[in-house]
């Protein structure tokens, strides 16, 4: 910036000097033309092996732009033709300086690379400026574009507002920041890997919610059957787009560039270009007026604090033992070649996440055995009444609980309790409970009951005590018992914050699932195997006070 | 609420045909596994140790889970003896309930392999309703993969569900839904206990059933 600064200061000096009055309605169009006129100035001397950018292009006549090659209406790169928005931006800029353009494919991946090496002079590929990739290059100011993302779902979906997104699934790319509000909002988050596969989820109704970037769909809502069945339902973070120049020479030509776009706003030329290419046009819409009045159609408009949009920092903070957690990794890595990454101890906000995880876990598979421990000699009692009526009806609860999917019996839980009280963590829990409870205890409680039959027969129906049944019972209801364990992570399915879902979270932002995934399992089987050998532990204490009684 | 019933019913039984595709996938494959392990833990010895605790491992699984790491953690497309595999959803699924139906089959397969041994083929024959209500078993729990997108029968019911504004619609799509269960399953368990029966009633010694499928082994 201080760079940028200094450049700025030479130009005003060469405007003091007499040159300011070809445009005097226009000082910044004058501004522009006097930050190239000096570069064509140096470039007559100075071509042999210039430091400067905008010198080096003037120098060689050529505009070298990174562009994406496949991005519908913003930049489509084939063989023989190249067409789009940032395309159009790309040679409206070259023409400003009287260059040749010629494009280079970039992706997300390597565009900031070609940049800093030299490959290119620009990059004008959907790179949203954020305060971390401000580090590694400069970005033009004011910016040409502002995406957000949107969550997009069939028409019919009723969506008006966050709280309808609470505990649903929305099927969002890996490795994408803004995955973090839709977790903050509660949403359960199924990962694909490309946006692309994501239109396919919908179409197919795999996903009934998706969220990607709008400049994404632009293309899409372009096409009148996707529009007339789908619409976006929410809008956040937004993510202002700018165009790359390197930090090293690139000053003059950032300068250049800052006064341009300032023009292009102001005299609607970025509008112009975006309704060409059927790209949305609101934040153009809204930055046309803003530079078009007097307190920003300056100069110096592109330093501007009130007329400038501050990039988002989307660096999350580190855990103050995340380097010694970096250091681990690299250790298992060196003696054994395989490599590890555990991002969720390494920022705070993942290792809340798992921290949170692994806490309502525990609090679920607790819940689960006490409600399934619960329901089983509530059933097992019913079911051994002699009122043939009740114990009818107890057996047709039985039978309808034991035929369905607990899928459904999870959702139905979750709809009647979420029907009565607002969604929270707790009431996913709570539903969870209840339907885990619900299915193993049923079944538990079916084996209490044929206990007691049997005592029944063998006493030839003299009175049975009910303890003498569960105890005979035991191993049915041991085993239901970790059957409920075994399947509490099912909960996640309702957004309920358990272990499953919260690593499934971190992996949405910070990519890596190998690793983590390899945990989660871990955590469940000796979740699992926790549970086993204590059930076996109450089933010897509680075999051995039945035969001390 | 009728109204939805033509569009949803064909979408439903579509998915309940997945349904049964993945849990004939499943069991197919438990089999394959299940059955070579059964005879290894006849063999005792070391080889009989090692099958033992692959059964325990593969019966302490929390499958949902591993349906999850197989999504997340293992490459979706890998070549196999030289063959690309490319693992679907559906597959990911199939997968999963294989490790639970694996150790089911491992512990029949030995029960019935010790009654041959013994000379009683009509007990060793339950294995075969054993394996039926597994299948059924496995039915239901291949509604699991509704939480990955598999769209079967009970990811089409929530998803239409979710379109229906009054909380009574949705209650009685659901009460729908699990009436077909209910009956569907009934009448499969009702035959697999006919056929058990029948088959009870040739043997001479009447087997020990070694494990009954116990809810949905799947999660």
């Amino acid at each position: 910036m201080s760079r940028l600064l200094g450049a700025f200061c030479g130009f005003l000096l060469l405007l003091l000097g007499g040159h300011g009055t070809a445009h005097a309605a226009d000082p910044v169009g004058e501004a522009l033309d006097q930050v190239i006129a000096a570069a064509r100035a140096d470039a007559v001397g100075d071509c042999a092996a210039p430091n400067d950018r905008l010198v080096a292009i003037l120098c060689t006549g050529r505009l070298r732009v990174g562009v994406r090659r496949d991005y519908p209406q913003f930049s489509m790169l084939g063989q023989d033709e190249a067409h789009g928005f940032e395309i159009e931006i790309a040679r409206a800029i070259a023409k400003k300086l009287g260059v040749k353009v010629e494009f280079t494919g970039v992706t997300a991946a390597n565009r900031i690379p070609l940049l800093a090496e030299g490959q290119i002079d620009l990059v004008i590929a959907a790179m949203g400026h954020t305060v971390e990739r401000g580090r590694q290059i400069d970005f033009v100011r004011p910016h040409y574009f502002l995406s957000e993302t949107i969550i997009v779902g069939r028409r019919d979906l009723p969506i008006a507002g966050w709280s309808d997104v609470v505990g649903r699934t929305v099927c969002v790319t890996v490795g994408n920041f803004t995955n973090t509000e839709l977790i903050h909002r509660h949403a359960r988050l199924l990962l694909f890997e490309d946006p692309v596969q994501l239109v396919d989820q919908l179409r197919f109704e795999t996903c009934s919610l998706v969220a990607q970037d709008d400049s994404f769909f632009a293309a899409y809502f372009a096409d009148p059957d996707f529009a007339q069945h789908y619409e976006s339902k929410l809008h956040f973070s937004p993510l202002p787009w700018g165009i790359g120049v390197a930090h090293q020479g690139g000053e003059k030509l950032e300068l250049a560039l800052s006064l341009l776009s300032q023009i292009f706003h102001r005299d609607g030329v970025f509008l112009a270009m975006a309704r060409e290419n059927h790209v949305p046009t609101g934040f153009l819409e809204a930055q046309q007026k803003l530079w078009s009045t007097a307190d920003c159609d300056q100069p110096d408009g592109w330093q501007r604090p009130g007329c400038l949009m501050e990039p988002p920092n989307n660096v999350l903070a580190p855990t103050s033992f995340a380097d010694r957690v970096t250091a681990f990794e690299n250790l298992i890595h060196d003696y054994s070649g395989i490599a590890i990454s555990l991002p969720m101890l390494k920022t705070e906000d993942a290792f809340s996440l798992l921290r949170s995880g692994i806490v309502n876990s525990l609090i679920l598979v607790v819940g689960a055995l006490a409600a399934t421990v619960a329901v089983a000699f509530v059933v097992g009692a019913m079911l051994s009444v002699r009122n043939v009526v009740l114990r009818g009806a107890v057996r047709a609860l039985v039978i309808l609980v034991q035929s369905s999917p607990i899928v459904l019996l999870l959702f139905l839980a979750f709809i009647i309790t979420s029907s009565a009280v607002q969604y929270s963590a707790l009431v996913a829990l709570f539903a969870s409970i209840v339907a885990l409870g619900l299915y193993n205890g049923c079944y538990a409680g079916q084996a209490i009951a044929e206990a007691m039959a049997t005592l029944r027969l063998e006493t030839a129906g003299e009175p049975v005590h009910y303890g003498r049944a569960i105890r005979r019972s035991t191993t049915q209801i041991m085993a239901f018992l970790v059957n409920a364990t075994k399947g509490s992570a099912i909960a996640s399915m309702i957004g309920a914050p358990e272990l499953l879902n919260t690593l499934t979270d971190i992996t949405s932002f910070s990519s890596e699932r190998a690793t983590t995934y390899t945990v989660l399992l871990i955590f469940y089987s000796a979740l699992v195997g926790a549970v086993v050998w204590l059930t076996n532990l109450a089933r010897r204490a509680y075999e051995r006070r039945g035969l001390a009684a | 609420m009728i109204e939805i019933l033509p569009d949803f019913i064909p979408r439903f039984l579509t998915g309940v045909v997945l349904n049964f595709e993945i849990a004939a996938g499943s069991l197919l494959m438990g089999l394959l596994i299940g059955v070579p392990i059964a005879l290894a833990r006849l063999r005792g010895r070391s080889l009989g140790i090692v099958a033992s605790t692959a059964t325990g491992v593969m019966r302490a699984a929390p499958t949902f889970v591993v349906m999850f790491f197989l999504l997340y953690a293992v490459p979706r497309q890998f070549s196999l003896f030289g063959l690309t595999v490319f693992l679907s959803a559906p597959m990911v699924v199939v997968l999963a309930l294989t490790v639970y139906s694996a150790s089911y089959v491992a512990d029949n397969a030995l029960e019935a392999l010790q009654q041959l041994r013994r000379g009683s083929h009509h007990a060793a024959l339950l294995f075969l309703p054993n394996m039926a209500r597994a299948f059924f078993v496995l039915v239901l729990s291949s509604s699991t993969g509704a939480a990955i997108g598999v769209r079967e029968a009970i990811s089409a019911t929530l998803r239409q569900a979710e379109r229906l504004p009054k909380l009574s619609d949705r209650l009685l799509l659901f009460l729908l839904v699990m009436l077909f269960f209910v009956a569907t399953l009934q009448a499969a368990y009702a035959a697999v206990a006919w056929l058990r029966q029948a088959l009870t009633a040739r043997s001479a010694a009447p087997a020990q059933q070694t494990s009954e499928p116990q809810a949905e082994i799947g999660i």
